[in-house]
């Protein structure tokens, strides 16, 4: 009974052990070159406010509401409330002087993004909206 | 018994935080087209500053706080801090406390968890018509956390109800009738 009782502590204890948080994680993990790659998309358009605004409109059919967007450097930062808290930025600089990149990362809560597959489904629906607002088909 | 716990051990400090990331959390769902028709509407007007002009005077009749705006890409955001007591909810935790009370409970506080206030966000996007210089269409996203009494978080969630975007967007409307008249 003693002994049942000590294993569900040390039980107990590695449970709390899961939990504990490195020092101020700020910078991140993952290599910066990989993290690049599925995050970021080059469209070959150099309408940088009409893919600003097809940012926006994907993330509004995502069901995000949009906290801040800035034309000028090119960044939208949106929320999603749904079960959990989603939280993106998405970046869209022009490169080259012939194309645009759309750099996007997102955060579940406290955790980052790092699925490819997650970027990916962005990315799909982002490549819809470019076609619509550039086409006006809705 | 000894030999099960200790297999439990590494589960254990494995799972310790393991959050998952949703599958398909930024795949488009199937209800798009119907959602983005109850939270877009088209509207006739002189400028995109015009109706960026009206929609702050509605979201102030409206008693929200704007937050930002960014003129250049026709973006608004606008929140509010509102009261989201429901006396149905109400009555239904008070029959709770006291069927527990009436059982011999020690720790009956249903009550604590009824809904306290709620926190809204609100977006509306304006996206000129490249066929028409006078035709805009304007796209409203409003979400919520709900707290209770105790201020932890009871829901987070989209408004989906078809009737609060017609009213607002009924709203925006006059607001603009106005807004172009005053001209």
């Amino acid at each position: 009974m003693i002994r049942s009782l000590g294993l569900y502590s040390v039980l107990s204890l590695c449970l709390l052990a899961g939990c504990a948080t490195s020092p101020a994680n700020v910078a991140g993990a993952g290599t910066q070159l990989e993290t690049r790659q599925i995050q970021t998309r080059v469209y070959d358009t150099l309408d940088k406010a009409m893919t600003m605004r097809s940012v926006i409109a994907t993330l509004q059919d995502l069901g995000f509401t949009i906290d801040q967007a800035d034309s000028e450097l090119g960044t939208v930062t949106a929320t999603r409330l749904h079960e959990y808290t989603m939280r993106m930025t998405v970046t869209v600089v022009e490169r080259d002087g012939r194309r645009i990149s759309v750099r996007t990362n997102a955060r579940i809560g406290e955790n980052s993004v790092t699925d490819a597959n997650t970027y990916q489904d962005f990315f799909v629906a982002l490549d819809k909206a470019m076609f619509l607002t550039l086409h006006k088909v809705d | 018994m000894s030999r099960a716990l200790f297999s439990l051990l590494p589960i254990a400090v494995l799972s310790g935080c393991a959050v998952s990331i949703p599958e398909a959390a930024l795949r488009l769902p199937e209800s798009t087209l119907d959602v983005r028709s109850m939270q877009t509407r088209t509207l006739a007007a002189p400028s995109e500053i015009d109706i960026l002009t009206a929609t702050i005077a509605v979201l102030q009749d409206m008693e929200f706080n704007i937050e930002r705006i960014e003129k250049p890409l026709g973006v608004i955001t606008a929140s509010k801090v509102t009261d989201a007591d429901s006396k149905a909810e109400k009555s239904g935790l008070f029959v709770l406390d006291l069927l527990c009370v009436m059982g011999g409970g020690n720790d009956c506080d249903a009550m604590s968890t009824a809904q306290d206030d709620q926190h809204i966000t609100l977006t509306l996007v304006v996206l000129p018509s490249l066929a028409r210089g006078d035709e805009f269409t304007a796209r409203i996203t409003i979400q919520r956390v709900i707290y209770d009494k105790m201020d932890r978080i009871k829901a987070l969630e989209r408004i989906d109800d078809a009737q609060t975007y017609q009213t607002i967007f009924d709203n925006l409307r006059k607001s603009l009738f106005l807004q172009v008249g005053a001209k």
